[in-house]
């Protein structure tokens, strides 16, 4: 179609062109509305549910707001004031550092295991990548759900485990030191899916001679996998721990069910904080303010990254 | 040549969804403008008028309320109510926030008891009272304590309809196996924990409470003690939290030495956390809300003997003073329904008040009834014949003296306040803070909090 339909086009831009200068720039506007038209689903898309969203959270954020939810006056930058003031949201960000520092390199390590000893082609491989792979397809709330029973205080699996084994039992949502642990590993355990079918795929895209030849050359399995496929597959662990810290300072699902942000505010990351504020108790002001805060340190966190992180990343 | 009807059905298809869509948007409002005009020209030609209910009650509680509505909806020809379902309370209420002023809302709606100050303030709702008063509708055959209530500015804004409060729930068996009278439940305070003690054995622990601000708040009235100040914010707006009275220090010092002691868990937040250990029998006694009473002794039919008293007192000086709280949730009628939708959904809500409404719901749920004629319902007789647990429900309520204490602190705010009494609570039962430093905190924080919010209305 392209080749048929495209050639009277061009013979017509070429006789016009012969004739007079402007029609260049007419081809140019012409390129360029084609190019928007290519464009406007996900522009329209984008700024309905991103940048629309974004400017009204800078507006909300520099006002206060009634109980209804709506605009009350003009108040600069109170809001954010009052955030760095109180210790409630200082404990907040604390909370989420905690929280990405248990779960991101925890993920990822357990998922480049996982992935390296599917990696290998024995029998039966394919049914544990089936099964490691498996948590992707459980959505978050499941998920909970699922872990709600197992860290059930007095009837969960885990505490039936603990004391079958002689120990302890731990109250593993309500202690306040214990809950954040058990969320992560709650949520180590959801990223894992993810996490295990990107590093293998990057794995898999690794060519075998290289192995070979390696092998040849008496390198063992751990000199293998730490001098060869761990350089090779970088790009994908940097993409992997970008978007897992992404999704850490987002994780939200998980704390809603299983602690609400409790006990003592032990669990109350970012997210969890800014939508208590903002959809419960209708702080429009006060919940857009974090909401740039979060925003910030994404930036800033992902920049680094960037900069920091992609020197040792090796394409090839 | 070929392109053309392509183009044709894509623009066509565009044009399609486009209109969907926004005939999709615009439902809401173009039925609510067209229908005042309808209903007022011709009611009766018209058809049924629509109400639609949002309600917070889920499970067995959500099933009930399905078939009321059913009957509702069978017994007459005007009215068709639609049930639906948002989420707890606190969800409920945020998407009645947040279809406020645009017309998506509901003609009627179910909120919690905490919630009423903001409702009120909201100005989003018709005064119950309108409607009792062109109707003439005898509000003596209803409950003193639930109307008291929801009274405010002598005034009834909403209509109760599911009302609780909280009992102690004990298993007998476990009493007896303890050497405890298990026909004589603990009272005081010291009672409770002496019992707590001596049920702590082989597995069994003496009890738990779950970390609920609403227990606290029952507990307190139940000395005759106000949360807050002006009256509990009953003879005006609210400025101060009395979080932190000697009270509530005692009684948060009295839980927390039980859970030290190893005599009582520390199961959460979650009530579900404590029924479903209960009814495991690995706690012997718990405080609940009646609600709860129908799902506690199903589930532990088989395995032993549910036994319920009154939450305790602190000690037996305090007999005959204060009482519970009427907790759970009432009615409200928006205003920004056209009349007939607003009559229809008074229409209904007099079928639910009705005694054989409220026998029905009270058999099946154990929310008690708001009609003192309810009792001489013989479904209700026979259940607390074969249930006499349903009764203590009743009986606490009839025992309480009506004062502000026991009407029920209000406050826009309620909903936040309680949470962060729950903080309190933990951080004094996880032992991060005494009890005192917790409930001066917490109060302090209400307190700021309260006046945020009564400056945020005074604009």
């Amino acid at each position: 179609m392209d080749k048929s339909s495209a050639v009277p086009v061009k013979s017509g831009i070429q006789h016009t062109r012969s004739a007079v200068r402007l029609p260049r720039r007419a081809r140019r506007w012409h390129e360029y509305v084609l190019a928007m038209m290519f464009l406007a689903p996900s522009i329209l898309l984008f700024g309905i549910f991103l940048f629309y969203p974004l400017i009204k959270s800078v507006y909300l954020s520099v006002h206060s707001t009634t109980p209804r939810g709506e605009v009350a006056k003009f108040i600069g930058l109170r809001n954010f004031e009052k955030l760095f003031d109180s210790g409630h949201f200082l404990n907040s960000l604390w909370v989420t550092f905690e929280f990405m520092l248990f779960t991101v390199p925890t993920s990822i390590v357990l998922a480049l295991i996982l992935a390296a000893i599917c990696r290998t082609h024995l029998r039966g491989t394919k049914l544990f990548r089936f099964i490691f792979s498996l948590p992707l397809a459980i959505s978050v709330s499941t998920g909970s759900v699922i872990w709600m029973v197992l860290f059930h205080p007095t009837l969960g699996t885990l505490n039936y485990l603990l004391q079958a084994a002689g120990l302890p039992a731990v109250q593993w949502l309500t202690d306040p030191n214990w809950a954040l642990i058990s969320i992560s590993i709650m949520t180590v355990w959801m990223n894992l899916g993810f996490l295990f079918i990107l590093l293998l795929g990057g794995m898999e895209g690794v060519p075998e001679d290289i192995y070979e030849s390696a092998k040849m050359d008496g390198a063992g399995p751990m000199r293998t996998f730490v001098q060869l496929t761990l350089p090779l597959i970088s790009p994908t662990i940097f993409f992997a721990s970008v978007t897992s810290m992404i999704g850490a300072f987002q994780s939200f699902g998980q704390i809603h069910i299983l602690t609400k942000g409790g006990p003592m505010n032990s669990t109350n990351v970012l997210v969890y904080n800014l939508y208590q504020d903002a959809f419960v108790n209708f702080r429009f002001g006060s919940g857009s303010a974090q909401a740039l805060v979060l925003f910030v340190l994404i930036l800033i966190l992902t920049i680094i990254q960037f900069k920091f992180g992609e020197k040792k990343v090796h394409y090839q | 040549m070929k392109f053309k009807p392509f183009w044709r059905r894509k623009w066509s298809l565009l044009g399609m969804s486009l209109f969907l869509f926004l005939a999709a948007c615009s439902g809401g409002q173009s039925s609510q403008g067209s229908e005042p005009a309808a209903a007022a020209e011709s009611e009766a030609s018209s058809g049924p008028v629509k109400v639609v209910w949002w309600h917070s009650m889920s499970g067995e509680l959500g099933k009930t309320v399905d078939s009321l509505v059913k009957q509702f909806n069978d017994s007459q020809k005007d009215v068709q109510v639609e049930a639906v379902y948002q989420g707890e309370y606190d969800e409920g209420l945020n998407k009645f926030k947040a279809a406020m002023g645009s017309g998506s809302g509901p003609t009627m709606m179910q909120t919690y008891e905490v919630g009423s100050r903001f409702m009120i303030d909201s100005q989003a709702v018709t005064p119950m009272q309108q409607f009792i008063d062109a109707d003439k509708f005898d509000v003596s055959q209803l409950e003193e304590n639930i109307l008291s209530y929801y009274t405010f500015d002598n005034k009834l804004y909403s209509m109760p309809f599911n009302t609780s409060n909280p009992i102690l729930y004990y298993n007998k068996d476990a009493f007896k196996a303890a050497g405890l009278d298990p026909e004589n439940p603990p009272t005081t305070y010291a009672d409770v924990e002496k019992a707590a003690k001596a049920l702590t054995k082989d597995g069994q622990s003496g009890g738990s409470f779950p970390i609920y601000g609403w227990l606290m708040e029952q507990l307190l009235a139940n000395q005759d003690v106000e949360l807050l100040n002006n009256s509990n914010g009953r003879s005006g707006l609210a400025t101060e939290s009395m979080l932190n009275s000697d009270a509530a220090v005692n009684t948060l010092t009295w839980w927390k030495k039980m859970v030290d002691d190893g005599v009582m868990l520390n199961l959460g937040r979650k009530t579900d956390d404590t029924k479903k250990a209960f009814a495991a029998g690995q706690i012997a006694m718990t405080m609940d809300s009646t609600a709860s009473l129908r799902g506690i002794v199903s589930s532990a039919e088989g395995k032993f003997e549910v036994g319920t008293a009154p939450i305790p007192k602190p000690s037996a000086d305090y007999k005959g003073k204060g009482g519970v709280i009427v907790g759970g949730a009432s009615l409200w009628i928006m205003n920004d329904k056209p009349e007939a939708e607003q009559q229809a959904a008074w229409k209904f809500i007099k079928f639910l008040t009705e005694p054989s409404t409220q026998a029905y719901w009270n058999v099946n749920t154990g929310y008690f009834p708001i009609t003192k004629k309810a009792y001489d319902e013989d479904l209700i007789k026979e259940n607390m014949k074969k249930y006499p647990q349903f009764e203590t429900a009743v009986n606490q309520l009839h025992n309480t003296k009506i004062d502000p204490a026991t009407q029920g602190a209000v406050m826009g705010i309620f909903p936040e306040a309680r949470q962060l009494t729950e903080t309190a609570m933990e951080e004094a039962i996880n032992g991060s803070k005494s009890p005192k430093q917790a409930l001066d905190d917490a109060a302090a924080q209400i307190t700021q909090k309260l006046q945020d919010y009564n400056d945020s209305i005074a604009q």
